[in-house]
């Protein structure tokens, strides 16, 4: 990891640690909010000429990591991916935050100044000022006052995610060349947050083992309990790899193969770790006091959004099986064509 | 607590047309009429015709000094050269362990006179290595070898003993052979522990073949009856032997041979569903995509700090255990995919694939080491042991 990268990293990561250590807040953590735009990080992902950090996916991953391990409620990954949209989409940003809305029914009316529909699941849609949407070819911003009606709604680990209703609201829109360009976005910043909440559901179970006792001695001396936790390791080692080089392919251009890969191998680790993680924390990890579900909850939520496996495995599948024996050039061709440049 | 390291790689100019080149090669040297199922597990087919040319065009021996016969190419443009030859099931078994190990070990701690002897000879494929560690009471527990060497009055040395599962012997010209130089010390196991360097027309030698659960004979028994041997044929550094053997295993662990050895079914899926197969074969094709996807990034990246020179003892052992379950999931799920209409008494070269492969598959978790061996060092990386 390059060192302006690596500082970036570390920053992120104490600023959250401190907002976990201080205060766990369910819902919205309006202060932290406060703190990440001083560090410019809900604008990220905008190129400077718009006010953005212009920083690429490299630097996104390394902050989303940070964000998914200590488990923080904002919509930093939301707002960075509705920034980066924005721009490419020339239309200018409100403050924020900004929440995204990839699961869309309805339709622009009136040339594209008014929007009639529901935005599901929105990420913190009661705390967004503005959600930025995708529709067949356009992307269009809303504002959250415009709502009509506002269902609150919550996924397992209580992150908001609301419904809401626009009745011929008014709407900014701008062209999206790539409608797909949301949910792959979304998809990638779920797989750096699942490697971060991968790492430290793997740290806690490591440090649990490490001092409870049973049978006069540490659970993590017994074979069996190394043996389930380096395998939980080895899990975690893949979902973080995979992470990284989506990232990597992401700041490099068309990374739709790889980030549907990514969040795949993502969702597949999730179901070992977190049921290795809870078995070496036994009862304690059960209760609704103990820190273990905050990586936990968010993990088996994740796990569906920004696309669940059956949804990638389609994508990837479909793509793999016309192609069929240029199955071996495809693959090395992504990775080769960064030595060409 | 650092967890671990996978940085991503970027493979050096030139890789496409090294790629290219390396694809042409085979589409010209592949034997013919060769076998569909062979392309599994390929990495253990003899062919020395095979070996001889890839040595004659420089591709075994790569990034070693030109001085021993090497090319002096970078390691990633080898571990290209890996993947292509493993991707395209090439008959590469016979030079394979010398290229990957034994040379290497060579090269690191052997004589100026055991460089020059046998390093250029592994380099044009003349010379086929073997490995001499597993004995029939010392598998997974390496430290307790019993093949005993002793010092002759005249310098010269006495080994005695049994090697056992080594592949490829019968073949071989030479064998690195793990041996205890002093007795065991029960408090540091791991002392008193050599490495030789054997040819095998050494007298007092003895191969014995062993055929495997599907009648193959690939690996075997190697008795020593007081073979006498130079005081030259001692490896490296009397009493060195575990920090050079764990060495050895590092390179032996850390290629794309261990998550690619079952891809020859994988390909022959592809061609036997076709471009537009049901909604349950195309999702199952979609999930061992993201894994071979992952792998080949996670072994790039271990080849990539290889390169730099670092020792990703940790990162080696996690791409070999998941790359070991990756490789023994896929029969059986392909079986399971196929089985409408597809039986295993059929002759065709999907079904040979897969009857060899969940046959074989199951050693893939051994050799190399254990996944219970691998396992254990992993925790020990994450600070339980």
């Amino acid at each position: 990891m390059s060192e302006q990268r690596q500082i970036l990293a570390d920053t992120a990561d104490r600023l959250f640690a401190d907002a976990v250590t201080s205060r766990r807040i369910e819902g919205f953590d309006a202060k932290l909010w406060q703190q990440t735009i001083e560090m410019g990080l809900p604008l990220l992902l905008a190129p400077e000429a718009d006010g953005g950090a212009g920083g690429d996916w490299d630097d996104a991953g390394a902050v989303l990591h940070a964000l998914g391990h200590h488990g923080v409620p904002i919509p930093l990954a939301e707002n960075m991916i509705a920034a980066q949209l924005a721009a490419d989409a020339g239309l200018e940003l409100p403050s924020g935050p900004v929440s995204l809305a990839t699961r869309v029914e309805g339709a622009l009316q009136q040339a594209g100044t008014r929007f009639d529909g529901k935005l599901l699941g929105v990420p913190w849609g009661r705390h967004a000022d503005a959600i930025l949407a995708v529709v067949p070819g356009h992307t269009v911003l809303l504002r959250r006052t415009d709502a009509t009606s506002l269902r609150h709604a919550h996924n397992l680990a209580d992150e908001p995610r609301d419904d809401l209703i626009f009745d011929n609201a008014p709407a900014v829109c701008g062209p999206a060349s790539d409608g797909t360009q949301a949910s792959h976005l979304l998809a990638l910043a779920r797989c750096a947050q699942i490697s971060g909440a991968l790492e430290a559901a793997l740290h806690k179970s490591v440090e649990y083992a490490q001092t409870r006792k049973q049978f006069g001695r540490a659970i993590g001396q017994f074979q069996a309990v190394q043996q389930q936790l380096a395998q939980f390791g080895a899990e975690v080692a893949a979902a973080m790899c995979a992470t990284r080089a989506a990232c990597r392919a992401a700041t490099r251009g068309d990374a739709s193969f790889q980030i549907a890969a990514a969040k795949l191998r993502c969702n597949l680790a999730i179901g070992f770790a977190t049921s290795t993680a809870h078995q070496v924390h036994a009862a304690i990890g059960f209760t609704r006091e103990f820190d273990l579900r905050q990586s936990t909850q968010r993990l088996w939520s994740w796990r569906t959004e920004g696309g669940n496996d059956r949804a990638w495995a389609d994508v990837l599948g479909a793509r793999v099986c016309a192609r069929g024996d240029q199955f071996w050039a495809d693959l090395t061709a992504r990775d080769d064509a960064v030595s060409l440049t | 607590m650092q967890t671990f390291h996978f940085d991503p790689v970027d493979l050096p100019p030139g890789i496409p047309a090294f790629r290219a080149e390396i694809r042409a090669f085979l589409a010209r040297e592949m034997p013919r009429d060769y076998p569909a199922e062979q392309k599994a597990n390929c990495w253990t087919v003899y062919d020395a015709d095979f070996s001889r040319r890839l040595g004659e065009r420089g591709w075994i021996g790569m990034h070693w000094s030109k001085t021993y016969g090497g090319h002096e190419r970078s390691a990633l443009e080898r571990y290209v050269l890996m993947e292509e030859l493993l991707a395209a099931g090439a008959p590469v078994g016979a030079h394979w362990i010398g290229d990957r190990q034994t040379a290497p070990a060579i090269l690191r701690y052997g004589s100026e006179s055991q460089k020059q002897r046998h390093v250029p000879r592994i380099a044009r494929g003349e010379a086929f290595c073997c490995i001499g560690m597993s004995e029939p009471n010392a598998g997974s527990d390496l430290a307790s070898v019993r093949t005993r060497a002793e010092r002759l009055p005249d310098g010269r040395w006495k080994i005695n003993g049994q090697k056992i599962w080594t592949t490829l012997a019968h073949r071989s010209h030479l064998i690195i052979v793990l041996a205890r130089t002093s007795p065991a010390d029960e408090k540091n196991r791991h002392a008193g522990l050599s490495q030789f360097l054997l040819e095998f027309d050494t007298p007092g030698l003895r191969v014995q073949p062993i055929v495997d659960l599907v009648g193959a004979k690939h690996f075997n028994e190697i008795f020593f009856e007081d073979c006498i041997v130079d005081a030259e044929c001692l490896l490296g550094t009397e009493g060195q032997g575990w920090k050079q053997v764990t060495a050895e295993l590092s390179l032996e662990r850390s290629g794309p041979e261990r998550y690619l050895s079952s891809i020859a079914l994988f390909f022959e899926l592809l061609r036997v569903v076709g471009p537009s197969p049901s909604e349950s074969v195309r999702q199952a094709i979609g999930r061992v995509t993201a894994e071979i996807w992952t792998l080949r990034q996670m072994s790039l990246s271990v080849a990539g700090q290889l390169a730099r020179g670092e020792d990703p003892y940790v990162e080696a052992a996690i791409v070999k255990d998941l790359g070991n379950v990756f490789e023994q999931a896929l029969p059986p799920l392909v079986q399971a995919l196929a089985d409408d209409g597809i039986h295993l008494e059929q002759d065709s070269d999907f079904v040979r694939t897969l009857a060899l492969l969940l046959q074989t598959s199951p050693s893939f978790s051994l050799r190399g080491g254990t996944r219970e061996i691998l396992r254990g060092i992993i925790a020990r990386g994450l600070g339980l042991r």
